[in-house]
């Protein structure tokens, strides 16, 4: 009796433990589950999503209002990744553009979906993302210009341009399920020509 | 050279009849339909007109002199198909056959007359033939569509032939209603005495159209050949569509399913067989409350499999209130477009790309295929040319995005928003922009790009800077040169 239920227990962490499709490692420090959703706040908010986006292989695609999408600029895009891996999802709504997110999430083959929004999910929303992200692997980030709310989200960080005169980023995790907070300060390698990728130069823990 | 023979098939309702074996028809009887909010004659049969009824006549006035008549409304779904046939048998005399609903056929037929001996012995034969088919028919020849179409209805016999660069002196002596005018145009024009073409050909063309507006002159034109008027040939695409009408309506939206699983597996079928794909698929559904309803779903590469498309539908489907039901459904295939099979199993990029247009299709279809885009790069050195957005569904080029040489923001906004500059400065040294003061901490610039003095808009010279202000933003400012005091603009931000 006991024997069978652990077995049971096995097979359901293995269908249910959260690195079911794999971690996306950022650098060295910062790691992503895949399958999850994650949100990011921030001045440099869509900095952090594209160097996710970059370091994952496949489409991308990027739900947000009108503005947003008419003032997003493929040529700097560039920089981080071809831009012609993204589409672009004009929503009329936040709840156009939640519904387009599960959407996007559940499908096959998705690497990424960024979802800009003003106020972070509730509980209830990002569940509901939660559970679509999950059935294929995608990596769903919440992108928050405003406040955010509690959420089902795995991971909670804050992107912004550092103040120090170099070109360089602080990105903070302020919420993590399941590891440890911390901080990093993120350069840009290579010079004006070749930059490609964002890498984490420094870690400084809080 | 341009001939165009014009078909006129006046009694075509009644013919379509005559031709079924209507026993009527031999008879005292007339073809109906509703003119003027009121039931009239339109085709009678020779024993009718002996009778001494008109075209025209509204039926209790037709009854008044003749008790005996028996007449059916027309039944215009019937006359075009039959029509349609009428134009695929017209295959046999040119092949560029031109529908000219409800009533006609025109064929381009240069270089086709000789075929059949002469331009003449060649309506004499498609007379025949129709005649064969007991159709009744008129026809008219001239270097113009309209006046082609002018002798064929109202020419003096049967075949009126225009000859070749005459066709203004074969039609002058026609009646003004002949070139297709509205008939309030008619009735003026008859008011102040012009009845025929030749007396408005007389007239110059400056003082018809102050009068009668562009209408009546460019209808001369056409029917002088002044401007090009050609005939576009009719092609008979094959229609991949399905329909089923049910007995009793059905409203439970699994029913509903299987009725169009039914109709797609049809279509599907065929599309398949001829190695076809739809982008669109249009369902109509006919409510027994409400009427017909279209329901369209789209997709991004061409489609021929029954379950995304019983998939795609599922959604306006539900929000169609079914309340009392539907009992006829038709699908059919628009944008009908080869496919193309592809080698399986041997790398996955083939699947990826089946993927994204999966989920376009389904965001498409539900915000609409406009609001789903992709980017495609310009050649301009403005930054703000420097790249558009398409729609996703559109045709995928093999185009690569080389990367820019100078530096340009993230978020580029698309009208530059003003700033208020507080310590003056080139940049300045400390401005407010959406409520927050920022300081200038080091700037990069100018990088001074001139206007696309060949395209008109904004013609001034702009400077841009890249500014990183103490508090961390980085922002591209912007301003004109040559202006004093200078305005500054934020025209986007750097990462």
């Amino acid at each position: 009796m006991s024997r069978r239920s652990i077995l049971l227990q096995d097979v359901l962490k293995d269908t249910l433990c959260p690195g079911r499709h794999g971690v996306l490692t950022l650098g060295e420090a910062v790691r992503l589950t895949k399958g999850r959703i994650h949100e990011v706040q921030g001045d440099s908010a869509d900095c952090f999503a594209l160097a996710v986006a970059a370091s994952l292989r496949g489409p991308v695609i990027w739900i947000g209002s009108a503005p947003d999408i008419a003032s997003l600029n493929p040529s700097a895009v560039r920089d981080f990744m071809d831009p012609l891996r993204l589409t672009v999802i004009e929503a009329v709504s936040r709840q156009e553009c939640l519904w387009s997110g599960e959407q996007a999430l559940r499908a096959q083959g998705i690497a990424c979906v960024v979802i800009e929004l003003a106020h972070g999910t509730d509980l209830k929303e990002s569940r509901r993302l939660q559970l679509a992200a999950e059935e294929n692997g995608a990596l769903g980030l919440v992108m928050i210009s405003e406040h955010a709310r509690t959420s089902a989200a795995e991971t909670r960080w804050r992107c912004d341009p550092s103040a120090d005169g170099e070109v360089a980023w602080d990105w903070e995790c302020t919420k993590n399920r399941k590891g440890e907070l911390g901080a990093w300060r993120v350069k840009w390698l290579g010079d004006d020509d070749g930059p490609s990728i964002v890498h984490l130069v420094a870690t400084t823990a809080t | 050279m341009v001939r165009v023979l014009s078909i006129w098939l006046p009694r075509l309702p009644l013919d379509r009849l005559v031709r079924r074996g209507d026993p009527r028809t031999d008879g005292l009887f007339a073809v109906t339909a509703e003119i003027r909010k009121a039931v009239r004659i339109t085709n009678l049969t020779i024993y009718a007109r002996e009778a001494g009824l008109t075209e025209g006549l509204s039926i209790p006035d037709a009854r008044a002199i003749c008790p005996d008549l028996l007449t059916e409304p027309c039944d215009p779904m019937r006359e075009a198909a039959l029509l349609r046939a009428l134009a695929r048998w017209a295959d046999s005399l040119s092949p560029r056959v031109a529908l000219d609903a409800p009533d006609g056929l025109l064929l381009d037929i240069a270089g086709c007359a000789h075929l059949f001996g002469g331009e003449t012995a060649m309506c004499d034969h498609a007379r025949q033939r129709l005649a064969d088919m007991r159709i009744t028919a008129r026809m008219g020849i001239a270097d113009t569509k309209s006046a082609a179409r002018a002798l064929a209805r109202f020419g003096k016999t049967p075949i009126a032939l225009a000859p070749t660069g005459r066709t203004s002196d074969a039609i002058s002596a026609l009646p003004a209603a002949a070139l297709d005018l509205p008939d309030r145009t008619v009735a003026e024009l008859a008011r102040i005495g012009l009845k025929t073409i030749g007396q408005l050909y007389g007239i110059k063309a400056s003082e018809l159209a102050r009068r009668f507006g562009l209408e009546l002159t460019d209808a001369l034109d056409r029917s002088r050949g002044h401007v090009p008027d050609p005939v576009a040939p009719y092609t008979p695409d094959s229609i991949f569509s399905a329909r089923m009408s049910l007995p009793e309506p059905i409203g439970y939206l699994s029913d509903v399913e299987d009725v169009l699983r039914r109709l797609a597996r049809s279509v599907c079928h065929r599309l398949r067989h001829r190695l076809k794909g739809a982008r669109r698929f249009e369902l109509a559904v006919r409510c027994v409350d409400s009427g017909d309803h279209l329901l369209s779903v789209g997709f991004v590469k061409p489609c021929f499999r029954i379950d995304p498309i019983v998939q795609q539908f599922a959604r306006p489907l539900d929000d169609l209130k079914l309340e009392f039901g539907a009992d006829l459904f038709r699908l059919v295939a628009r944008q009908v477009e080869p496919i193309r099979f592809r080698q399986t199993r041997l790398g996955d990029r083939g699947d990826a790309d089946d993927h994204l247009a999966r989920v376009i299709s389904t965001l498409g279809n539900r915000i609409g295929f406009d609001h789903v885009r992709r980017f495609r790069t310009h050649d301009s050195h403005l930054p703000e040319r420097e790249s558009f957005q398409v729609e996703a569904v559109a045709p995928q080029t093999d185009h690569v995005w080389h990367r820019r040489r100078r530096k340009r923001p993230l978020r580029l906004f698309p009208k530059p928003e003003r700033l208020r500059a507080l310590e003056p400065g080139r940049p300045p040294q400390s401005f407010e922009w959406r409520g927050q003061t920022h300081r200038t901490a080091s700037a990069n610039g100018p990088e001074r790009l001139a206007p696309e003095w060949w395209r008109d808009g904004d013609a001034r010279l702009r400077d841009y800077w890249r500014v990183q202000t103490a508090d961390g933003p980085r922002l591209w400012l912007l301003t004109y040169p040559g202006v004093n005091p200078p305005d500054w603009f934020v025209a986007g931000r750097f990462p």
